[in-house]
């Protein structure tokens, strides 16, 4: 924990430090572009709030892909997983009429039962079909794209709107927000910490990892794979569908044309950049919704634009999974050289 | 004749802590073949690959003809001379011969074309040289292994190497097909080449070998002159010390019967039969061994038993419960496994031990969980493990370490110790000694007798017929599929059971009546 922690860090200095060469060399001031950032993003009530605010979908998609990841199915179809998920949530609010402590769980679970409804298309097609869930979730995002762009042209169309979206939901559905703080930040914390609790606490969390280690093994071992299979998909289909569920009741409260944005796509990279650890994955979504959120300020206050943050996202990534991965190696190296020097005394 | 290549000390560790090589010094004559022996996991193919460049020694010097060398790669090692002919064979199938030789190393015109006709003229003249019958021609599809074996070997000889490093080129053969490679072998050596030759087939070894060098567990024991020695000695300096010709069987009272495999049949995807009415059964108290080449169907027998393949045919039943169509979570509460293969089959090497530890027992031992199996007791999990690390002295840091921080021998322990405390009544071993060193080795067979002393019926599946003859009861040999001899290890001798494992029944047929 202690060595991930600190690699950690070191990594993320380290991908700083080479944002900085960057921007030297295009001729910007690195630490003005970096205060700018992080005041705009942690310093401050007001910027910590918004932080917290956008790293919601990402933590959530980041959890779904650690989870399916750390599990074996390499679940890939967040993108789509969470537009059903908003859609669901969507379509509840504009026709449910219930007080708001009704309203708000049952769009929550109606836009987690979206998300597991999409996975659980790719879970029967390897059932039934044998076929990869690798291809079939990114097909399915395809689907999922035109589909959610459809309903909210046609069926689900605010006609007093000039471009594809949907009327607003019910003001009941929509999440209490305290000053700045919006408790879309709640809701993730709590599924964080269910999800926490079932996969390192409860039997089939242990399944699932072990699975995910050598399925083989748990297999002979007397674990039902196939059966643990589904479960993960519906469970990581269900973590996106609630990303997309709460960026609707949090934000514009309605779907709104690419309302997805790149959050799940974001969230798999966490994912990666995690190595698949559900506490890093939240740290790391925080970490990169910092970078987004204080992009803005960033932009308004000095001449860097603002996609130069998907430079620096980029970097971390290379330095933190190829540091992981080369630490390891020189680690195993160096104990190899020293045995060998030893016998040859 | 004189020395040709000298290997000094060489140590290789494999990440992070296996020494596979521990100070090796050995030298190679130029013009001589030159055999190294040893068991599986000796250390024999890596002293090789690292002369040939494909590994890097840690310590050690290494001269050819008297210069120090270190090759970076094999391209390094061939432009000096030296050349490997690998156990697989990796030519090109759909090129033809002479197209697979000149690959990499093409003759080229004055377009910078390959030019085809010396190519070709190139090639054949090499056959011709060392006389290997070979239609250059010919797609290396359509020739047989031993042909296709000649090709690389060739290739070599096209590169003009002049040490040839071959690792068990027998292995692919059938045994009609030895001799004459060995003729080839013999005419390069005559031709002035250096031939090291990997193999743990003492007879083949003595045959045709000029020297020998033996080594065990990584370590060289001695280099021999292939005339001054015989079977006996070279099996003793392979395998160690007492192993040979100790029995750890008594006289067990065999009682009533555990475990019966009726009539098992299995023909596999490509319609091949792989186990042709197998029939076994095992009493209370009792370790019947299963002899067999690798490949002989001990895997499609395994994974029938476990519940891995389907079976159509036949019946798998422990203390009368049938468990041919029964789920593995089912056949697990009456068989416990120990796998060959560790790292695939035995256990999750990146997971923790504990996590390692907990496996089965989590579902067939309430204790292990509470809400009714919800929630794991990671009390309990954390008491087992220490129970397991006292009662089978294991040597382990910390529980939550990963699985493969554990060195082979105490992995083995662990796996051991989970599999005898799920108390089943049969236990299925395959080859549980695989890749151990010795004293594991004699630790593990303690286990087994263990075992049987609790009155459980063992099925032992070793290619170690020492093994087998230390502690079974009973030898049944796989042959192709079949069970063709069912012998009482007191009234059959190693001989015998070898000669049943590479012939089969039709051979012998007074012998298994």
């Amino acid at each position: 924990m202690q060595r991930k922690l600190i690699s950690g860090i070191i990594g993320i200095l380290i991908a700083l430090l080479i944002g900085a060469l960057i921007m030297l060399v295009q001729g910007y001031n690195p630490i003005q572009t970096y205060a700018a950032l992080f005041n705009f993003s942690l310093f401050g009530f007001y910027p910590l709030a918004t932080t917290l605010r956008n790293s919601v979908p990402l933590i959530l998609t980041g959890l779904s892909a650690s989870v399916a990841f750390a599990s074996g199915p390499v679940n890939l179809g967040q993108p789509g997983q969470l537009l059903i998920g908003a859609l669901f949530a969507t379509v509840g609010g504009l026709y449910l009429d219930l007080p708001a402590f009704l309203l708000i769980p049952v769009l929550i679970l109606l836009s987690m039962l979206g998300g597991a409804l999409w996975s659980g298309v790719a879970a029967m097609l390897r059932k039934w079909f044998n076929m990869d869930e690798f291809i079939t979730t990114l097909m399915l995002n395809m689907i999922a794209d035109f589909f959610t762009y459809w309903a909210i042209s046609y069926p689900f169309f605010d006609r007093s709107a000039y471009s594809p979206m949907t009327p607003q939901i019910n003001t009941n559905g929509w999440l209490p927000i305290w000053g700045e703080f919006n408790s879309n930040v709640i809701v993730m914390v709590l599924a964080f910490f269910v999800i926490y609790l079932v996969f390192n606490r409860l039997t089939a969390g242990y399944e699932w990892r072990i699975t995910g280690h050598n399925s083989l093994f748990a297999r002979l071992g007397g674990i039902k794979i196939d059966k643990n299979y589904v479960t993960v998909m519906l469970v990581t289909g269900a973590l996106a569908g609630l990303a997309g569920g709460l960026v609707v009741m949090a934000g514009p409260h309605r779907f709104l044309k690419g309302l997805g944005a790149n959050y799940a796509w974001d969230g798999v990279m966490i994912a990666v950049v995690a190595n698949n650890g559900l506490i890093g994955t939240l740290l790391y979504g925080l970490f990169f919704s910092a970078l987004q959120t204080g992009s803005l300020g960033m932009e308004l206050i000095t001449a860097v634009p603002r996609e130069f943050i998907q430079v620096l996202q980029a970097v971390t990534v290379l330095v933190i999974v190829a540091g992981r991965g080369y630490l390891d190696i020189l680690i195993d190296k160096t104990i190899a050289r020293q045995k060998a020097r030893e016998r040859a005394t | 004749m004189q020395i040709l290549i000298e290997m000094k000390e060489i140590i290789k560790v494999f990440p992070p802590n296996v020494i596979a090589v521990d100070k090796v010094t050995a030298d190679f004559r130029k013009g001589e073949i030159h055999a190294i022996v040893g068991e599986n996991g000796a250390g024999k193919s890596t002293l090789m690959k690292v002369l040939y460049g494909l590994e890097h020694h840690n310590q050690g010097e290494i001269y050819l003809a008297g210069h120090r060398v270190n090759f970076q790669d094999p391209g390094e090692a061939i432009a000096h001379g030296i050349g490997m002919v690998h156990q697989e064979i990796l030519l090109i199938s759909q090129y033809t011969v002479w197209e697979n030789i000149v690959l990499g190393a093409e003759p080229v015109n004055f377009m910078g074309m390959i030019d085809r006709q010396r190519a070709r003229q190139l090639v054949q003249k090499k056959i011709d040289e060392f006389q290997f019958n070979l239609n250059i021609d010919a797609k290396v599809d359509d020739i047989s292994v031993a042909a296709a074996q000649k090709v690389e070997i060739l290739k070599l000889l096209y590169r003009n190497v002049s040490v040839l490093i071959l690792d068990e080129p027998t292995a692919v053969l059938t045994p009609q097909e030895i001799p004459q490679l060995f003729n080839e072998l013999r005419r390069l050596r005559d031709h002035g080449h250096t031939i090291l030759f990997i193999s743990h087939h003492l007879e083949e070894v003595l045959t045709l070998s000029d020297r020998i060098t033996v080594m065990r567990k990584g370590k060289k024991i001695a280099t021999v002159q292939a005339s001054e020695t015989n079977k006996t000695d070279l099996a003793q300096m392979m395998v160690g010390r007492t192993v040979l010709f100790t029995t750890l069987r008594e006289k067990s009272t065999a009682g009533k019967q555990i475990f019966s495999i009726e009539n098992l049949t299995y023909i596999d995807g490509a319609q091949h039969k792989r186990l042709e009415n197998i029939n076994i059964k095992i009493h209370e108290g009792e370790i019947v061994g299963i002899a067999g080449v690798e490949g002989n169907g001990q895997f499609e027998l395994v994974n029938s038993i476990m519940g891995l393949i389907p079976t159509k045919e036949g019946s798998i039943r422990v203390n009368d419960v049938n468990l041919t169509k029964a789920d593995i979570l089912e056949r697990r509460q009456y068989i416990s496994f120990v796998s060959q293969n560790r790292g695939k089959m035995g256990a999750a090497v990146k997971a923790s031990i504990l996590e390692n530890v907990m496996m089965t027992h989590h579902r067939l031992n309430p204790q292990f969980t509470r809400w009714k199996g919800l929630l794991l007791n990671d009390q309990y999990a954390r008491k087992f493990t220490e129970q397991i690390e006292q009662q089978f002295s294991v040597v382990m840091d910390q529980m939550d370490n990963p699985f493969r921080s554990l060195s082979g021998g105490n992995q083995q322990k662990v796996i051991l110790g989970r599999e005898l405390l799920l108390s089943t009544p049969f236990v299925l071993l395959d080859q549980p000694t695989r890749g151990l060193d010795v004293g594991s080795i004699e630790y593990v067979h303690e286990l087994i007798l263990e075992m049987r002393d609790q009155n459980r019926a063992i099925l032992l599946i070793s290619a170690d017929l020492e093994e087998l003859f230390r502690i079974a009861d009973r030898i049944l040999v796989l042959h192709r599929g079949k069970i063709v001899a069912d012998l009482p290890t007191d009234q059959t001798d190693i001989e015998e059971v070898g000669y049943l494992m590479l012939e089969g029944k039709e051979n012998d047929a007074k012998e298994t009546d």
